[in-house]
């Protein structure tokens, strides 16, 4: 926070700033070892439902830190993801409702633990279908064998999905049921090819009847409009994901109509760089299975379409407990596409006692308790805007509210990148077969927000 | 750890495992064997079926193998002699033709972390190394670390060793990877693994191949390489372009730094590399990961250090969107603080002032304390900004405000019109401490501004009886005194009353301390007191001090990518010393008989230590004033031609000190508050040949010294030395009175 030391030091009968002679600390020993000693699944109650050690074991005592801290934020989400102890640090990131929590003995790259961990949670999803509590418990053996390979003395390993899903088979019912049947085990005895070949993340000697090649163009809009309906920030981030099933080693070419468009790039490990800087094309080798080909932004420079608006008069009168509350969402810049899948989410002031509000399609829920109101659209139809009218109470007494809600928007376009990004030509060298070849676009809303 | 009703569990276990016929069925046995596991890792006990998981080791299953391994591990330290016979069936595994289960078995042995394992397992992973399998040749470079471990880290074993520095030329970039790692703890006491010419280049050549672990952690090794040449580290640079745009934000920033500490001779290529990776920081403070975006931003925050300009075109990006998670709009508010310039001001400003009234009270406070910020520059349009959320009347925004007003007072003085006649009526939204001392503190020293001020005061003295913080009747000590000073008639029948009480009636020792001694103040009549009381009212100089200078990048380059732009360095000491302590046992303890005399020095003989046999030599005048500017000025023109250690232990109380000091002539500059890491104090005395004497204490707790460094106007040795002998006798004085 900002009230300095300094200026409390400064007040008082005493004048100099001692922060002007500022020593310098000596730094730490580059020593890194062991980066994970150990791993602690929390609910959002708070119980620790697994725990994993690479090194000595460490108490369970050491998530107290983190249970003072949970308790100390009032909502999970606002759990710091790093917590110091005396003799630990523990960093953590919080999804599907559930806190992996890394204990850290040494000074280690905070971004580095953070990413791997969020790997972590990925691998179970993808083993899993889903991530949460009840299912790592009901697979806690696999989840066992899939954390021992992921890391060995506190050092990740194997954490590609492809190259895991060799060594350990990911459970799936018929499986399950097989298993039971035959007695058969959920381990591969082969050693996956994977590893020896040339190009890390593609095993060697793959192979297809159907040869197709996927690419998913996928935009997230996160932006904050003001009152009045102009925009305050926008950017689009955008990804391409890719599903590639190519018999051999095929080596793609993907190049774009417009790429100048992107901002900042960032890659998979197996796209050429300095083909991309020279030429701008995308050629690559990919990997085997689904994959992120690249992710990239687009913002301030290029002036960022905004799909949606949202029209609102919300008000209070100031002598009444009752106030009018209405909404309207139309499309704007959607280049003759559809926007479905339409939700609106706001977070009432905590003086709002009820609403009762009719909306001119989809349906709508008010929670009096957490005073969220959330209205699920569905299409927009241009010819008829969908709108939601009503009045609100207040508590009794209750005093008029500063400020207005924030509106929260959730939404989708098919077949479109906001940006106007094209796929222009995909071409595959080195294997002789033709492949069958998808793009498809989709632009979501991110964190799309209305002030009203 | 034992949970209740685990006894009932382990005992039926027990039973199931040693039944014949489940020992029969493959699936059934593994199934219990699955439920052992299950209850391990919900964190019962159950190491006392570990005799019979032992026995279900030896099985062609793979799995069950797994998950006994997996076991052993867990229980193996509670039941070394048991676990030795396990090793038996983990050798043979060893030797096994399926690749899998070589690894597995030389894995689970490394792991089993109990005394005596290690001769059995030095040949396993000595022809682990050499295995033609890359899974077995991994488990094994690692599995050397843990054995060195293992051994107590007594010695080297240089052959060991040297077939590991040779393995960094392996084909499988994770062996190479590992190899590193394992170098790293087996070197641990030597400074680790060493980087020299020919690995650097190798490592570098090698880092397209591996995966993104493995390019972070090699970028963070290279980082001890010190290229030869200026063509060679151009080089290095070029070939590391490429991770720059790195889709894995930590390699990023791995190379940022690799780039930041590699190039630190060439400033221009730093700044370069800095927009370079503007990109991808700004990205990464936007991830769909909260806890990527919180380190990010951190990491913002310390470029911002250096190039105050660098993120100011992308303020927008640091606005707050509602449904962030609190840690990361409070580092979006601190980060628009900082990035503030001409352009943006008003914009940010305004994003400030929608945030001034969330429903968090932390959010909304520290909104206002960035505004409090700003307002050091732009002080009238901020000044109206938080006079306008006075008017919200809101308690916990009141008492923020009124706090920032105090700290700008001291150092925008031309906004003090303003702020007097903002001041009126607040008193009635603030019920905290820390609100209520700046509101006092304001109405006694600006008093005279404000025509209600001492009203406003009389009610707090009214209420003193109910006042539950020591620190506010202090303050109300010290503001009406200063109001006194000003408008003696409003005030001096209520100060006769507060003293009265202090005196009187109450119990804190300090405070009424404090009104003992602006009594006896008084008693001395009332130019004295204006003499003493009366200190400036603002320094604006001081702002240039405040304002932090921009700190060049190579002064927290070496910290960058670590935990210390997210949580600081001090913490980290005090992690990393307790960790020392732990393994190498207590350390000497400190000892405070070290001090010489151990005379306490007080009023009565303050004469005894002027006529100390050693320092007769030296006569400090009394009513040295030295302003601050003309001290600083000094510091800084002087070279220490003295320093030393004391030890020190606990907190310190600058009051005490500060009083000590006064008796022996020595002025107090500055000094920190109680608590301050580093807590540092500076020390002003001249003799009577006009020599002076300027001293810095340093004390830093986690290392319990204090360390002095003085400097000297004139070369004098002599007079040096007495000098320090008066101090060494203070402040060992003041350490003997603690303990």
């Amino acid at each position: 926070m900002v009230p300095c030391a300094l200026l409390a030091l400064l007040r008082g009968e005493v004048l100099v700033n001692p922060g002007a002679f500022r020593l310098e600390r000596p730094s730490f020993p580059l020593v890194v070892s062991t980066m994970i000693h150990s791993l602690f699944l929390i609910n959002s109650s708070g119980d620790i439902f697994l725990e994993k050690h690479w090194k000595s074991v460490v108490s369970r005592s050491v998530c107290d830190y983190f249970f003072e801290a949970q308790e100390r934020a009032t909502e999970a989400e606002n759990v710091p993801p790093v917590i110091p102890t005396p003799h630990h640090y523990l960093l953590s990131v919080y999804r599907h409702k559930i806190f992996f929590v890394a204990v850290i003995q040494t000074e280690v790259p905070p971004l580095f633990v953070i990413e791997f961990l969020h790997r972590v949670v990925d691998t179970f999803q993808d083993y899993f279908g889903v991530c949460s509590e009840p299912v790592i418990k009901d697979n806690v053996v696999v989840v066992y064998e899939v954390l021992e390979e992921m890391l060995d003395n506190g050092f990740p390993l194997a954490t590609e999905s492809n190259i895991l899903k060799e060594l350990i088979k990911p459970p799936t019912i018929l499986r399950t049921v097989v298993n039971t049947i035959t007695g058969s085990t959920n381990v591969g005895d082969q050693l996956p090819t994977g590893q020896l070949s040339v190009v890390p993340w593609r095993r060697t000697g793959v192979k297809y009847t159907n040869n197709e090649a996927y690419f998913d163009v996928i935009e997230e809009i996160d932006a904050i409009i003001d009152k009045s309906g102009s925009t305050i920030t926008a950017e689009i981030q955008g990804v391409i994901d890719a599903c590639v099933k190519l018999t051999g080693m095929p080596d793609l070419t993907l190049s774009f109509m417009n790429p100048r468009l992107l901002d900042d790039v960032s890659f998979h490990p197996c796209v050429r760089f300095k083909r991309w800087e020279s030429e701008r094309t995308l050629s690559f080798i990919p990997p085997d299975g689904n994959f992120r080909l690249l992710s990239y932004h687009v913002s301030a420079q290029n002036l960022v379409a905004i799909p949606v608006y949202v029209k609102h008069n919300i008000s209070f009168r100031d002598s009444s407990s009752l106030g009018r509350f209405e909404i309207t969402v139309g499309p704007k810049q959607t280049m003759g596409k559809t926007v479905e899948g339409v939700i609106v989410l706001s977070q009432m002031h905590r003086g709002v006692l009820n609403m009762s509000l009719t909306p001119s399609q989809g349906t709508h829920t008010f929670d009096p308790v957490t005073k969220m109101l959330s209205w699920d659209v569905g299409k927009i139809n241009p010819q008829k805007l969908p709108s939601l009218k009503g009045t609100m109470s207040l508590q009794a007494g209750a005093s008029k509210p500063d400020e207005n809600p924030t509106v929260n928007l959730q939404f989708k376009i098919q077949q479109l990148a906001i940006s106007g990004l094209k796929v222009n030509r995909l071409d595959m060298y080195g294997e002789k077969y033709k492949p069958f070849k998808g793009i498809k676009y989709m632009t979501k809303a991110g964190k799309f927000q209305v002030r009203t | 750890m034992p949970y209740l009703g685990s006894e009932d569990v382990v005992k039926e276990l027990k039973k199931a495992l040693c039944n014949p016929h489940i020992q029969a069925d493959r699936l059934r046995y593994r199934n219990v064997i699955q439920r052992v596991i299950r209850h391990m890792t919900q964190g019962l006990d159950m190491s006392c079926v570990f005799m019979e998981m032992v026995k279900a080791s030896a099985t062609v299953d793979i799995v069950q193998k797994k998950l006994v391994y997996l076991y052993m591990c867990t229980y193996a330290p509670l039941k070394p002699d048991l676990a030795l016979l396990a090793i038996n069936t983990l050798c043979k595994d060893c030797s096994d033709p399926n690749p899998m289960v070589r690894g597995l078995a030389l894995r689970s042995m490394c792991s089993l972390r109990m005394p005596g394992v290690q001769e059995y397992i030095q040949q396993p992973v000595l022809n682990g190394l050499r295995d033609k399998a890359s899974y077995v040749r991994r488990v094994a470079v690692l599995g050397c670390a843990k054995m060195h471990n293992l051994h107590g880290d007594s010695e080297v074993d240089g052959a060991l060793v040297n077939e590991l520095y040779s393995l960094l030329r392996d084909q499988d970039p994770i062996v190479v990877v590992n190899c590193l790692r394992s170098l790293e703890e087996i070197l641990k006491h030597e400074g680790g693994v060493v980087i020299n010419k020919p690995i650097a280049h190798h490592l570098l050549n090698r880092m397209s191949k591996l995966n993104q672990w493995g390019q972070a952690e090699v970028l963070n090794y290279l980082l001890r390489y010190q290229p030869r040449s200026e063509e060679e580290l151009f080089d290095i640079l070029n070939l590391l372009d490429s991770f720059l745009k790195s889709s894995s934000p930590g390699v990023v920033i791995g190379a940022t730094k690799l780039f930041l500490i590699l190039a630190k001779k060439f400033p221009h290529v730093q700044t370069d590399v800095l927009v370079r990776v503007k990109g991808p920081l700004l990205a990464a403070c936007s991830s769909e990961s909260r806890e990527l975006c919180f380190v990010a931003l951190c990491h913002v925050r310390q470029i911002l250090h250096s190039l105050p300009g660098h993120f100011s075109s992308h303020y927008k990006k640091f606005f707050c969107s509602y449904w962030e998670p609190h840690y990361i709009k409070l580092q979006k508010v601190e980060v628009l603080c900082e990035l503030v310039n001409d352009e943006n001001v008003q914009q940010v400003l305004e994003e400030l002032q929608g945030y001034c009234t969330d429903v968090s009270v932390d959010f909304a406070q520290a909104a206002i304390f960035a505004i409090g910020g700003i307002a050091r520059t732009y002080t009238d349009q901020c000044v109206q900004i938080l006079t306008e959320l006075l008017g919200l009347r809101q308690e916990h925004i009141t008492t923020v405000v009124v706090q920032t007003f105090r700290d700008l007072v001291w150092l925008c003085p031309q906004c003090t019109e303003a702020v007097c006649q903002a001041l009126p009526g607040c008193e009635e939204n603030i019920q905290d401490s820390e609100g209520k001392q700046a509101l006092i503190w304001l109405l006694g020293i600006h008093g005279e501004r404000i025509p209600n001020a001492p009203y406003v005061l009389e009610d707090f003295v009214e209420n003193v009886k109910s006042e539950t913080f020591p620190a506010v009747k202090m303050e109300l000590l010290t503001a009406l005194l200063r109001l006194f000073l000003s408008r003696p008639a409003e005030c001096q029948d209520m100060l006769g009353r507060l003293l009265y009480y202090c005196i009187e009636e109450e119990k804190d020792m300090a405070v009424r301390d404090r009104g003992l001694f602006y009594y006896r103040l008084l008693l001395l009549g009332i130019d004295e007191v204006k003499r003493i009381l009366c200190s400036p009212k603002s320094d604006p100089s001081l702002r240039l001090l405040e304002d932090q200078p921009e700190r060049p990048v190579n002064s927290w380059a070496s910290d960058f990518n670590t935990l210390v732009p997210v949580y600081g360095k001090a913490h980290w000491a005090t992690i990393f010393k307790c960790q020392r302590t732990e393994h190498c046992g207590p350390e000497l303890p400190h000892t405070a008989s070290f001090v010489p005399s151990g005379h306490l020095i007080s009023e009565e003989n303050k004469e005894r230590v002027q006529e100390l046999p050693d320092t007769e030599a030296l006569m400090l005048i009394p009513n040295c004033q030295l302003t601050a500017e003309y001290f600083e000025k000094t510091w800084r023109s002087l070279q220490v031609v003295h320093q030393q250690v004391l030890p020190w232990q606990g907190e310190i109380h600058p009051d005490t000190l500060q009083m000590a000091l006064q008796v022996v002539n020595i002025q107090t500059i500055a000094i920190s508050r109680v608590g301050a890491q580093p807590w540092k104090a500076y020390l002003s005395a001249q003799d009577a040949t006009g020599c002076l004497f300027l001293t810095e204490l340093l004390l830093e707790p986690e290392n319990s010294k204090m360390q002095i460094s003085v400097k000297q106007s004139e070369t004098r040795t002599e007079i040096l030395s007495s000098f320090i002998s008066v101090l060494e006798t203070v402040i060992g004085t003041i350490g003997d009175m603690k303990s």
